[in-house]
């Protein structure tokens, strides 16, 4: 355990300007929260939450598709292998760390859309309950483009990762069957933070969603070990370039 | 005596997408290196001996063959704890060089408590004390390279793996790498050393291993190597230096060699011609020069002269 969690802290130091950059967009809504009277616009805030937590999504499918690269590319990933270090350990290192950079993200929004959202009338609690869907989405998503980036290089293992789990979002946006959105549930979890609404209801049946969320981290763990099982037959040594 | 690293019938192709071209790196590579000797492995650039490296870490599969590292199958990780390895090109993570250092030891699961010291004692070994707190990223490359040999050393590693452990040092460091390998091997450890500096695998190894287009062309002890000349160099003095074939004069001292075979002989005759004996010693290739003639001999063409 000790080896992945220092593979994980490793790599979220190595993104700590993406993240910082991250950071910013949460800085804004802080700012708009300031400026703004929270009463009076609260749909403007709820929008503008809306629209800043997806773009973690977004991150972490970066994150996943270049990490494995970037460490082949400079040939420090050789002296990491080198210890007693298994492929299986790497690659559970780089997903805890992207789950750990966006879980950074997501827990410095929650913070502010407290502040922010709750001072307009959204309970508190949905707010961090939208923020266990983004972390569990982000996981999931991180997890397939790193599946993908440890035969493709990144550009085509972001595509692949956005079509993954693009197109059972667009069959369920076609067909408006729910059940299309949980073969890859990132859509069916971004949904949830992009249809709350000051209502009561999720936009879901049945109250709060919690199947996505389960089943997003049981497909973490099965991308994990498709990873893990591809990853063990890669020559890493080769260049990459 | 067990074997440290084995390579047994280790066959490796690189094959580009679709397999329309393919390179042979390795082909029916089979080297066993004995615990606690230092192996000098020798090839031009392009022979494969990264490759060989590379696959003995677990870094690649071989197309075909097998390996063992310290009695465990090539990949086995827990089996790299006992390993040190320093990569050609040290590539690091920038952050201060005793961090680095505690950061590739946890890896391979020392204790913090042993870690720091540790850190210390190995940054001292390779004399970056003074420079512990700086990063690596304003780090010269010879500094990097004693970084890498530092993260190498910090688990007192049995086996040594070292590609080009001296290719960037000043001859100061080179010294102090030397005389570290040679402690190493006085303290029972095993050393698979890598090196186009051939003078320094001449001083150090205990036996050398030449690679080329990814077969072994030549193992053997190094003093055996260096003396595989049949012949004797005679340096004497007060004879003409007409007197023996190919014989150079200089400072009134005459040399020549003659076949070992002829060497009573020859010094039968140096007397009766009224001259002074100076020294009589087997002729001694250098490394360079076997390197040289085995790589250069193995890549003229089949019936070319």
């Amino acid at each position: 355990m000790k080896p992945v969690l220092l593979i994980a802290i490793n790599f979220v130091r190595e993104q700590r300007w993406p993240i910082l950059v991250l950071l910013l967009w949460v800085l804004l809504l802080a700012f708009l929260g300031l400026a703004t009277d929270a009463a009076r616009h609260s749909e403007d805030l709820l929008f503008v939450f809306k629209q800043v937590a997806v773009y973690v999504l977004a991150f972490s499918v970066f994150f996943g598709s270049s990490a494995i690269f970037n460490d082949r590319r400079s040939r420090r990933i050789l002296s990491v292998l080198a210890k007693s270090v298994s492929r299986q350990q790497y690659l559970s290192g780089l997903v805890l760390g992207i789950t750990i950079a966006c879980g950074i993200y997501c827990f410095a929004l929650g913070i502010t859309g407290s502040w922010t959202l709750g001072e307009a009338g959204f309970p508190i609690w949905r707010v961090w309950f939208l923020m266990l869907c983004l972390i569990v989405a982000c996981a999931l998503a991180g997890t397939v483009a790193l599946m993908f980036s440890t035969f493709l290089n990144p550009f085509f293992a972001a595509g692949a990762t956005a079509a993954v789990m693009g197109l059972p979002a667009m069959v369920s946006y076609v067909t408006g069957s729910l059940q299309w959105s949980y073969v890859i549930p990132v859509y069916a979890l971004a949904a949830v933070v992009l249809k709350s609404s000051f209502g009561a209801s999720f936009g879901f049946p049945g109250g709060l969603p919690w199947f996505p969320i389960v089943w997003a981290v049981v497909e973490t763990l099965v991308f994990w070990q498709l990873s893990a099982r591809i990853f063990s037959y890669v020559d890493i040594a080769v260049s990459v370039e | 005596m067990d074997a440290a690293l084995e390579f047994v019938n280790i066959g490796k192709e690189y094959r580009s997408l679709f397999g329309r071209r393919q390179l042979r790196a390795l082909d029916g590579f089979n080297l066993r290196v004995e615990a606690g000797e230092i192996l000098g492995f020798l090839g031009p650039n392009g022979a494969g001996k990264t490759t060989a490296i590379h696959l003995a870490m677990g870094f690649m599969r071989p197309t075909s063959g097998r390996g063992q590292l310290l009695g465990e199958p090539f990949g086995h990780a827990a089996t790299r704890s006992r390993v040190g390895f320093l990569p050609e090109n040290v590539a690091l993570y920038p952050r201060r060089a005793e961090q680095l250092v505690r950061f590739y030891g946890a890896l391979n699961g020392m204790k913090t408590a042993q870690l720091g010291r540790r850190a210390a004692q190995v940054l001292e070994m390779v004399r970056l004390q003074d420079d512990a707190k700086r990063n690596v990223s304003k780090f010269s490359r010879g500094m990097l390279q004693r970084v890498g040999l530092a993260q190498a050393l910090v688990n007192d590693p049995e086996l040594l793996i070292l590609d080009e452990p001296t290719s960037a040092l000043d001859p100061l460091a080179r010294v102090a790498v030397r005389e570290m390998l040679l402690n190493a091997r006085a303290a029972g450890k095993t050393i698979f050393l890598s090196s186009h500096l051939l003078s320094e695998v001449e001083l150090v190894c205990d036996r050398v291993a030449v690679l080329h287009l990814g077969r072994l062309v030549r193992l053997g002890t190094t003093a055996d190597l260096l003396q595989a000349g049949q012949r004797t160099q005679i340096v004497a003095r007060r004879i003409a230096a007409d007197c023996f074939a190919g014989a150079a004069a200089r400072n009134g001292e005459v040399s020549f060699s003659v076949p070992a075979g002829q060497q009573r002989a020859a010094l039968e005759k140096v007397w009766q011609l009224g001259g002074e004996v100076i020294s009589v010693n087997p002729e001694r290739h250098s490394l360079e020069e076997i390197f040289l003639q085995v790589t250069g001999d193995l890549s003229k063409p089949a019936g070319a002269a």
